[in-house]
């Protein structure tokens, strides 16, 4: 069986798995979830912030070609702008299951609250999506007029072939500089979501943005990296390589500006000594020390290896560096979640019994036999309903992408350049991974 | 009109007879409070804490704080919170879509979710048949909003709303009357001659996590017992 049917058949077995959890979900309530009253938000929003994350890097890539004319990833503008479409389709998508009520989301279209970041989260990612998606349509138009195929081209027929290969590229250059500043906005307003809010001291600092925009430089550089290594295949990487060292520096650079983020997070969190920040301080480094741990030191050990000669210099090893990014980037998610819902923000000082910091309870939401109703913590596990319904992005990504990649021609030969060209006959027999 | 409410700290005997009366005169489910009394530095209600002999217990009755910088409500992306024209945060149950925002920016813990059907979790507990608790039919405000309902529908927010349904006529909320103690004193705070200005101006008080500027128009009196 050819390799992309295999793919094609697992997304939608993800997307099936998904879909029926969520049938149950909607059916029994968010109960079937382990969020309750005091734990409100959990796997579900974590995994949105994971796919807006990683939808950054079809923009950054295809705007660096034009903005500081890096030639060498012009091959693959395509595959970028590919993956940040299907990224952000898949993050859209995860917000509806979190909803309590998914029928009446059209509400925030009729009456929304511009007070509201998430409000304006729907905006910018909504353009996002539409961005992201013209910028693959525009990229593909000449092939399509030349193939005869593809879709919303029948207004391309009337002109001629290299009228449509200019406008083409006139576009590509239009969308992604009109892009970069919206991937920078989705990450900065996803951040804001969480960041703007004063009950959270986890979250209310003005370093979140910008580490939001880091993480994503790095995590959606490294899916394109990923996407176009699958693509391009071990056989051809050498004809490549260049590229995806640049890459593999982009991912590095960025990653050393988010530990920067991290370093100087964590001082600010710690140095005045508050109870409340101590509290948070413990969560992170005490009951959550290990998850915090898979979050620091996965990446820094990626980008560690990225810079070497050795961990950016084979398809193995980007594959590799690239995957324990991606968990320790989904772990940092996560990790908005434990220690923001286990500090109550309602703590009080009780002097005279030489109390810094107790916290309120706050009612579950729940009342089962020989379980309290009052609690000021909440050990959340996403329950396997969950873990099934956050599948629906991974599907969506995967079927988006190997759908595209096998429909058409996301890496165009002819860029690569002449002194390869006679290594590209060579090349052509044996194929990486067979996506046609 | 700013409806608000002082708490008199110094009467409060921990009794909960108020999280009782605002539970079932609101039909709340099953392991959802919107008023909560519990003795603080303690993890028992009614235990009291202290260090070298020197005991305390004193009592804290939460609910919404009523906030007149209401988090909830600027988080809220459809203007489901909103504040009336009584200075009374409200949720319309109709229009929120259950995103939980709001649960994340309250700082007091108040918010409830409606995490399954609240006829199911009423039904499971295995109160008598045909047993039903709380003001029996739905109340709209003004402009026709749905700001209670016995059963809420699942998967909205709901909270204390100073009893709208009984103080929109110009009744006092449940938790109010249910007192023994009168800790509770309800009434406006823009008239200068209602009784729970003059307690403000007369003696000191205080509103929870007062540096986080979320001006809660819930005002507590210190529980002063002076003993020197
Ligand atoms: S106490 Fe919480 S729910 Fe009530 S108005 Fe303030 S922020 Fe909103
Ligand atoms: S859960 Fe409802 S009330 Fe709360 S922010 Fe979302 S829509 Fe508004």
């Amino acid at each position: 069986m050819k390799r992309s049917n295999i793919l094609m058949g697992l997304a939608i077995v993800l997307i099936l798995i998904s879909l029926g959890a969520w049938g149950y979900q909607l059916h029994k309530g968010l109960i079937v979830t382990n969020m309750r009253n005091s734990f409100s938000w959990g796997l579900y929003i974590a995994t949105f912030a994971f796919f807006v994350g990683v939808a950054a890097g079809g923009l950054i890539v295809s705007s660096s070609v034009y903005l500081f004319n890096i030639e060498k990833l012009k091959p693959f503008t395509r595959i970028a702008s590919l993956s940040a479409f299907a990224s952000i389709l898949g993050a859209g998508a995860m917000i509806f299951p979190d909803m309590g009520r998914v029928e009446r989301v059209w509400k925030i279209f009729v009456h929304p609250n511009f007070t509201s970041p998430l409000v304006w989260d729907v905006i910018v990612i909504t353009a996002y999506l539409i961005i992201t998606f013209l910028s693959v349509y525009v990229q593909l138009l000449p092939d399509w007029r030349k193939e005869g195929r593809g879709f919303f081209n029948n207004w391309t027929k009337k002109r001629s072939q290299e009228e449509i290969e200019v406008l083409s590229k006139k576009w590509s250059k239009r969308v992604a500089l009109i892009g970069l500043p919206v991937a920078i906005l989705i990450h900065t307003v996803t951040a804001l979501i969480f960041a703007t809010q004063g009950s959270r001291g986890w979250w209310n600092t003005a370093v979140m943005p910008p580490d939001f925009v880091s993480v994503a430089v790095a995590s959606g550089t490294a899916l394109v990296m990923v996407i176009s290594l699958l693509t391009v295949g071990k056989e051809k990487f050498y004809q490549y390589e260049e590229a995806f060292q640049t890459m593999a520096l982009i991912v590095a650079g960025a990653l050393v500006v988010h530990f920067f983020f991290v370093t100087v997070d964590l001082l600010v969190h710690g140095w005045w000594g508050k109870p409340e920040a101590n509290e948070i301080l413990s969560l992170v480094f005490g009951r959550y020390g290990l998850l915090y741990a898979t979050e620091l030191l996965l990446p820094a050990f990626t980008m560690i290896f990225f810079f070497t000669k050795r961990g950016k210099g084979s398809f193995k090893t980007l594959m590799i560096g690239s995957i324990l990014l991606f968990i320790g980037v989904f772990v940092h998610r996560m990790m908005l979640m434990f220690p923001a819902f286990n500090a109550i923000p309602l703590t009080l000082a009780i002097p005279g019994a030489g109390i810094e910091s107790w916290a309120y309870p706050i009612a579950l939401g729940q009342f089962s036999e020989g379980m309290p109703v009052f609690v000021n913590t909440w050990d959340y596990a996403p329950t396997l309903v969950e873990y099934a319904v956050a599948l629906l992005p991974f599907g969506l990504v995967l079927f988006v992408v190997t759908a595209a990649l096998r429909m058409y021609d996301f890496l165009p030969q002819k860029r690569v350049g002449k002194h390869l060209a006679s290594k590209i006959e060579q090349a052509k027999a044996p194929k990486g991974i067979d996506f046609t | 009109m700013r409806l608000g409410m002082v708490i008199d700290l110094d009467r409060c005997i921990g009794c909960r007879s108020c999280a009782v009366a605002c539970k079932s005169h609101n039909a709340q489910p099953p392991g959802t409070w919107w008023n909560r009394v519990f003795t603080p530095g303690s993890t028992f209600h009614q235990a009291a804490v202290g260090k070298a002999g020197a005991l305390q217990m004193n009592f804290l009755p939460v609910s919404c704080q009523m906030c007149d910088n209401p988090p909830c409500q600027k988080v809220c992306p459809t203007g489901a919170t909103y504040t009336d024209e009584r200075g009374v945060v409200l949720i319309d149950y109709e229009r929120c879509i259950g995103c939980r925002y709001c649960f994340a920016a309250c700082p007091y813990g108040v918010r409830q979710f409606n995490w399954e059907d609240p006829k199911k979790a009423k039904e499971r507990v295995g109160y008598k048949e045909g047993y039903e608790y709380g003001y029996p039919v739905d109340f709209r405000d003004k402009e026709g909003r749905l700001v209670f309902t016995p059963d809420r529908p699942a998967g909205v927010a709901e909270k204390c709303t100073f009893c709208v349904q009984y103080t929109a006529n110009g009744e006092e909320p449940a938790c109010t009357r249910g007192c023994p103690g009168k800790v509770r004193i309800f009434g406006d705070l823009d008239d200068p001659n209602s009784e729970v200005s003059k307690l403000i101006g007369k003696r000191p008080s205080y509103r929870l996590k007062e540096e986080l500027g979320t001006s809660p128009k819930v005002f507590y009196l210190a529980p002063t017992k002076p003993i020197r």
